[in-house]
């Protein structure tokens, strides 16, 4: 019988109540170390180190150090006597009744120690004491392997893979030897998932099984790498590691609609094997370091990906403590982030105080929080064209010179091409702006109930009452002759909102339809509309606001000028045709505002008429500004009027070149530029200032931290070198160059073992998140050392070549079963044999896709949501998690078919099949996932209804070709397990089909254990 | 075989780094096939426990202290007026401006031998208040309700950490093999704030989660069986299939000895069927007396969701669930405890909702004596401000205190630890934190809450962070 329950091991070491067998603890090597990291180093950091540590040292003693907390302070006397705590005066000072002599002082806030802790204190003592090495402290030790040098180390044995050196030296010290090779069809079973996430088909195994080329294992690493659900399935583990989700978490659990991009990122860098340096360095400042690859400001998203309060951000008063302290954590999420990914290091635990174990002091953090100082997490534009995105960079930069005046531009626009381009715009608008004529108005009046009064200048002001839809109607004449165009002039007022030249409170206007009609002299029945062949305006709200949409027939659309209010603006109606204008025509203008945009009237208007004919096309119109200095006489002009004219223009040149682009997509990602959310929620201009937080309390700032980075790593110095201190992006791109630099240690073992972990289901250092003191230590340090420089010096960063060079090793073609080691290395450590994976979730759901068929291998874009809510509408601008349906989600919709990477990730509702199979839910980085053997897994994998109907599926496509139960039950063998049924399987499993159907069949093969773990 | 190099290599495989855990069991039971193992290596409690189960009511949005337990009649005499503490602290409102002070809209008075004060919203659980020991202090890091319900669900304001429940499924298991540990019974409006990051395992392994229980749903528990539409699958085909699949999976096993986790899911199959075969008796509520599912409420519309989830929270405890998880209230919205708006209104209605069921399975658990080892709890996230909310009659969040109470299994009855400020706006003595009130929790299931812990991102983890002191004053 194979013993299932297991005890904690803190039962296991302390006997059933209590601590009666803790003493034996000492004694038994390898769990020594554990004994005093788990039960006595927390003792003294909580209730010692503060007075005798790093930072103070009463008396001279310090108890974070072995050497010297054994040889203690001023006193000159061992505070730690081995094996006796009687006469230790560490035991005899914490038990002390005498007020003077008792630790922690009895004046002091630190609680007195309870009995428990005292007795654990003197069996740790009596036993020993136990110190090991690696936790003897900074002063005593060389450097942590992590943080030592990295250099290449030779390697062991003559010739072949070098990861197979390196193995079997291990193996050879310890009397073992390798497993032998596992079969063709195990090794194609395990190489495709390992790669894609996928099985291969029965075929796939068949010709790979059958083929004679002795380098058929070699291409099919080839092909498997070059497919792309390579990417897809590796996107996957580091998604985990970043993150990712499509919600932001937490109490309402709002939907981020734009995380995708990011995740459709990171599946392209792995199927381009983008360089790992370069990986790095977009994911932490693309925008900075790359600013002509559209690509790298979506690797932003990376920052992003994990968590965030909206609630705490947004909704929560920004002068609270709750919301500044949100803003803190939001720092401290990017710093644990950034560092726990691409450093293995847990940085986050100095926020309060020095590392308690590895040397990062809280100065070092706070300056990590610097770097992260001038951004909040939100929507970020992009051009995923490359040629979009390039155009508006050189635009905006132009926008820019032109702005701030810069000196090169001034020189350009006295050049004799710039001032010609100008002239001729001028000439053009001069064209467009003269010979209008006034109309002969014969009245006005608003069918709303405003009043209309007209002025001086011939324009019309508005007031009283501001119905909620109305219609100027305008009656005019015009002398005999051509009419080709009428001009709406809208003019700011004094009287109006804002000034106007709207009635609405902002001074807008909403012009839902101009219209107009002429009629004979005496023939007012007769009244012909007048239909035009363009509309435009000097400024317009935007593309779909604009002149045009005051003649396009719809009363839903209209012209406005929203925000610029306040200044005259201008639209041009041409006519279809030029019309000739016989005497006594009477002409009729509506400008209706009927979109029911109430009080949205225009407030001042003047029309205006014009015979000639504008130019074809259309000369773009001018802002006002640019019209009153172009209405000066060029002769007249200051020669700073004539810049400020060449300026003007220039800038409006620009803008109509921008808004022409196509419309850019979002990522959420990190940014200094963001359109605010409410009073709250608003960009900060600067860098914020960064305090050094004592006890990480916000109520006690300390000194002020600049930018900077740890200074352990050796070789690299902590300062960052940013020169500008205003200057954002120059803080994440100094950071992103030393996480990526050659000679970061720590970012090049990371990488290795990481790919390693998922290779061999464990790293080398089987904490990949954590290279400090209480994280694992490395099986094959020389191996590790190896995989880091050859990655970094000889791959380039090349995933693809390390997969492969791990992939051809024979470590990893061996044989999962074995059992030669089991004595020496119960754990496999040293790889005597392959490990035994159990598909994960993702794996799962995609295989069933696949085995029925109905796999849709569409790439990218919005996540495929995988279950129903209830008011999709309102769930999509963030509805409450609390309707989330799996269950009766339709596993036949079009979105269930999608791989599993690009489901719609819901952070605090996760997909209940999913879940029961480990897929992380999205509420912390996952580094390594975890594997449960449940009941819940059990019954997820026999009721969910995407499963069942799968199996009927599969059910259907296997009887196309195998008609009797004994085949059938054959082809469900080779489709599912890649094997022919053996005779006394075949013939069970067709009695089962004969009686519960092939379906049934399907569902208890793929509920077997040996379709969940791979050989 | 060599057990103990198998359980080595069974633990090797496991992730998440730890090297030896309360693997418990699948389903987190602490008796299931433990016969043949030595007492030792079943999950343990440190010390012999007062309590061996726990029902949570947890009153989501924010329970106002000051019109149901915290009696100020300062309050009363300073009604309307501008609230100035006089501490030089700032006053601040978490989502609004402070309004003026503002009395409790409803009558008060004295329950009990013990003389404490109930507002008059909870006529029933005040005749029973010298069965409770009330935390009249309780302090709040945050005032916002997902940190804050992250805090008071697993002591940690930032989502990924294991809940109560989970740590406590991770220590000692369910009592039962046909049960889970821990059961959450959400409001049948829907999740609480956070989801069902509420009731999750974080980085323990994943079966100690909150197994979620729709009391009113067709199917209340998913999974539970194949869905409607599934015409295909009968109890034949699955009691065959099972039997192939067994059958398949043990050949399998068996030629690869080495490795448990094979044997482990055919057990976990097992599990699942006897949960199956358990779970439809559990939750049908037909051999309940009438005069039971009255005395819940269950015959009236406010009480009948609540009511039906006490009653059930009671056959759970048992039939050997570990920790019942029952919320009253949903995540968003003023209908629930969340109330903005209006107190005299908004409070009524959930208080109504929930007063007479939990007064009744009190005195259910009672009658049964199952409260000499069951442990009840109430509590919320946080409390609410002594002020109105700017021009309404509603009251916003105070993480400065608020209160809960324990009723059972090694509590002192009738006893009050602690003490707001006279306003009913901070803590002041006696203060209790989340810290302390799973410290409590844990101590009287026997468990040493600086010993239940568990390695994750390089530190060893715990319900209390590295604070929490076992709550004395409340315990018998």
């Amino acid at each position: 019988m194979t013993p299932l329950l297991r005890a904690p091991r803190w039962i296991g070491r302390r006997g059933l109540w209590g601590f009666a067998v803790l003493g034996l603890a000492g004694h038994l090597a390898g769990t020594a170390a554990a004994d005093f990291a788990r039960d006595v180093r927390p003792i003294l950091a909580r209730s010692c180190v503060g007075c005798h540590g790093p930072e103070k040292q009463k008396a001279g003693y310090r108890l974070d150090v072995r050497d010297l907390a054994l040889r203690g302070g001023e006193s000159g006397r061992g505070a730690i006597v081995p094996h006796q705590s009687q006469a230790s005066p560490l035991i005899q000072r914490v038990t002390s009744d005498d007020a003077e002599l008792r630790m922690p002082p009895p004046k002091s806030d630190v609680p007195r120690l309870t009995a428990v802790e005292v007795q654990t204190l003197r069996e740790w003592i009596d036993a020993g004491p136990a110190w090991p090495d690696e936790l003897a402290g900074a002063t005593a030790n060389p450097p942590h392997w992590s943080l030592q040098p990295l250099t290449r180390p030779v390697v062991p044995g003559g010739g072949g893979n070098p990861i197979d050196g390196f193995i079997r030296a291990k193996l050879g010290e310890k009397g073992l030897a390798p497993a032998a090779a596992a079969d063709r069809r195990t090794l194609l079973r395990r190489l495709s998932y390992d790669l894609t996430g996928l099985p291969p088909s029965p075929e796939e195994a068949a010709a790979f099984t059958g083929d004679p080329d002795e380098h058929a294992y070699e291409k099919w690493v080839d092909q498997l790498l070059s497919s792309p659900r390579y990417g897809e399935h590796w996107a996957r583990h580091w998604l985990d590691v970043a993150n990712y989700a499509d919600t932001h978490g937490n109490d309402h659990d709002y939907i981020r609609p734009d995380a995708w991009p990011y995740r459709d990122y990171v599946i392209r860098a792995f199927n381009d094997d983008k360089p790992y340096a370069r990986f790095v360095q977009e994911q932490v400042a693309g925008d900075a370091l790359f600013p002509e690859d559209p690509q790298a400001t979506v690797a932003l998203g990376f920052l992003a990906a994990g968590p965030w309060d909206h609630t705490l951000m947004v909704t929560v008063r920004a002068d609270t403590v709750d919301h500044r302290s949100a803003q803190n954590l939001d720092r401290d999420s990017l710093v644990s982030a950034t560092m726990g990914t691409f450093q293995s290091l847990t940085v986050h635990c100095a926020r309060c105080h020095n590392h308690k174990f590895d040397p990062i002091t809280q100065r070092e953090y706070y300056s990590l929080q610097a770097v992260f100082a001038g951004v909040d997490r939100a929507n970020r534009p992009f051009d995923a064209d490359a040629p979009t995105h390039q155009a508006r960079r050189r635009l905006l930069a132009e926008q820019r010179a032109l702005e701030q005046r810069d000196p090169a531009l001034m020189v350009t626009l006295k050049s004799s091409e710039t001032r010609r381009q100008i002239a001729a715009a001028e000439a053009l608008w001069r064209c467009r702006e003269e010979a209008w004529e006034p109309w002969e108005i014969v009245s006005a009046l608003s069918t709303g109930g405003a009043s209309l009064a007209r002025q001086a200048d011939g324009s019309w002001l508005a007031s009283g009452p501001r119905p909620d839809r109305d219609t100027y109607i305008v009656t005019a004449r015009r002398p005999p002759g051509q009419l080709s165009a009428v001009r709406l002039e809208v003019l700011p007022d004094d009287r109006l909102p804002q000034r106007g030249p709207g009635r609405w409170d902002n001074g807008n206007f909403h012009l839902t339809e101009f219209r107009a009609f002429a009629a004979p002299a005496g023939g007012e029945n007769a009244a012909a509309p007048l239909g035009f062949r363009r509309a435009t305006a000097d400024f317009d709200e935007s593309p779909t606001i604009s002149a045009a949409q005051a003649i396009d027939g719809k009363n839903e659309t209209h012209w406005g000028v929203h925000p610029r209010y306040g200044e005259p603006h201008q639209a041009v109606f041409e006519l279809r045709e030029p019309l000739d204008v016989v005497a006594g025509t009477t002409f009729t203008f509506l400008l209706e505002n009927q979109a029911g945009a109430p009080g949205h009237g225009l407030g001042r208007f003047r029309l205006s008429a014009r015979g000639a004919g504008l130019p074809d096309p259309a000369p773009p119109p001018v802002s006002a500004d640019l019209a009153a200095l172009w209405r000066i006489p060029a002769a007249d002009r200051t020669p700073g009027q004539q810049e400020a004219a060449a300026v003007a223009w220039l800038k409006e040149e620009n803008q109509r070149a921008l808004a022409a682009l196509p419309a850019p997509q979002a990522v959420y990602a990190v940014t200094r530029d963001f359109t605010p959310d409410g009073d709250n929620f608003r960009p900060s201009p600067q860098p914020r200032p960064i305090h050094l937080l004592a006890r990480g309390e916000l109520n006690q700032p300390g000194e002020m931290v600049g930018p900077g980075t740890l200074g352990c790593v050796p070789g690299m110095s902590s300062t960052l070198g940013i020169f500008d201190p205003a200057d954002e992006s120059a803080r994440r791109a100094a950071l992103a160059r030393w996480l990526a630099d050659e000679r970061n240690v720590l970012t090049w073992r990371s990488i290795v073992n990481r790919v390693w972990h998922y290779h061999f289901g464990r790293g080398l250092c089987d904490t990949p998140n954590d290279f400090g003191k209480m994280g694992g230590r490395p099986s094959h340090p020389e191996l590790l050392d190896w995989l880091a420089v050859w990655f970094r010096d000889e791959a380039r960063g090349s995933f693809k070549a390390l997969h492969r060079l791990i992939l051809t090793s024979d470590t990893w073609r061996q044989c999962t079963s074995g059992r030669e080691g089991l004595a020496t290395d119960p754990d496999n450590r040293l790889l005597w044999r392959q490990q035994r994976p159990r598909l994960s979730g993702e794996q799962v759901r995609d295989t069933i896709l696949a085995l029925s068929g109905r796999l849709d291998l569409t790439m990218g874009g919005r996540p495929a949501v995988q279950f129903v809510s209830k008011g999709d509408a309102t769930f999509m601008s963030g509805g409450n998690p609390a309707f989330l349906d799996y269950e009766h989600f339709d596993p036949d919709a079009p979105a269930a078919r999608r791989r599993a990477v690009y489901r719609f990730v819901f952070r605090t509702v996760p997909d209940p099949f999913l879940d029961a199979l480990d897929c992380p839910d999205g509420g912390a980085a996952i580094s390594v996932r975890g594997v449960s053997t449940t009941a819940v897994q059990a019954l997820a994998m026999l009721n969910d209804p995407f499963v069942i109907r799968h199996c009927e599926h599969i059910a259907t496509r296997l009887t196309a070709t195998a008609t009797t139960p004994e085949q059938q039950a054959e082809a469900a063998f080779r489709l599912v397990l890649l094997r022919s049924a053996r005779p006394g399987e075949r013939t069970v499993f067709a009695n089962y089909i004969q009686h519960h159907g092939l379906a049934n069949a399907c569902q208890m093969l793929l509920n077997s254990n040996e379709f969940l773990y791979l050989d | 075989m060599n057990a103990a190099l198998n359980r080595r290599d069974f633990l090797g495989t496991l992730s998440h780094g730890m090297g030896g855990i309360a693997l418990a069991s699948l389903l987190g039971q602490e008796m299931s096939l433990a016969a043949e193992r030595p007492v030792t290596e079943r999950p343990q409690a440190h010390f012999p426990p007062k309590a061996r189960r726990v029902i949570q009511l947890f009153m989501t949005g924010g329970a106002s202290q000051c019109d149901l337990f915290d009696y100020k009649p300062l309050l009363i005499s300073r009604h309307g007026q501008t609230f100035d503490p006089g501490t030089g602290v700032r006053v601040e409102a978490s989502v609004s401006v402070p309004g003026k002070l503002m009395k409790s809209p409803f009558d008060w008075r004295q329950h009990g031998q013990c003389g404490r004060w109930v507002s008059s919203v909870l006529p029933h659980l005040a005749r029973h208040v010298d069965e409770l020991a009330f935390l009249m202090a309780m302090h709040s890091a945050s005032n916002v309700h997902g940190p804050a319900s992250y805090l008071q669900t697993s002591g940690f304001l930032l989502p990924g950490f294991p809940c109560a429940g989970a740590w406590i499924s991770h220590a000692l298991g369910s009592l039962a093999d046909n049960v889970p540990a821990f059961v959450a019974l959400p409001d049948v409006r829907g999740l609480p704030y956070n989801g069902r990051s509420a009731f999750t395992s974080g980085f323990l392994p994943a079966n100690h989660q909150g197994t979620l229980v729709h009391a009113s749903a067709a199917q209340p528990m998913t999974h539970l069986g194949p869905p409607a539409g599934a015409t295909q699958i009968t109890a034949a085909s699955r009691r065959d299939g099972l039997a192939l699949l067994r059958e398949l999976n043990m050949a399998h096993a068996g030629e690869r000895p080495e490795d448990s986790r094979l044997t482990a899911r055919i057990e976990s199959y097992e599990l699942a069927a006897r949960l199956q075969l358990a779970a439809p008796e559990l939750l049908d509520l037909t051999g309940e007396s009438s005069a039971t599912q009255k005395r819940y409420g269950l015959d009236q519309p406010e009480t009948a969701d609540f009511g039906k989830r006490c009653l059930l929270a009671r056959r759970m405890v048992e039939r050997g669930v570990r920790f019942v998880q029952v919320w009253s209230g949903h995540g968003g919205g003023g209908d629930n405890w969340d109330n903005h708006g209006d107190i005299p209104k908004e409070l009524t209605a959930a208080a109504r909702k929930m007063d007479q069921p939990a007064a009744a399975l009190l005195m259910d658990l009672k009658a049964r004596g199952l409260l000499d080892d069951t442990l009840l709890v109430w509590t919320t996230e946080f409390g609410r401000m002594p002020f109105t909310q700017g021009d309404t009659l509603g009251r916003d969040h105070n993480g400065g205190t608020f209160v809960s109470w324990f009723a059972g299994a090694g509590i002192r009855p009738g006893v009050a630890h602690g003490a707001s400020d006279e306003w009913s706006w901070k803590a002041v003595d006696g203060v209790t934190t989340s810290y302390d009130f799973h410290a409590t929790i844990l101590h009287l299931l026997g468990l040493h809450h600086e010993q239940l812990h568990f390695r994750h991102g390089g530190i060893d983890r715990r319900l209390t962070d590295v604070h929490g002191r076992v709550i004395r004053e409340i315990l018998s």
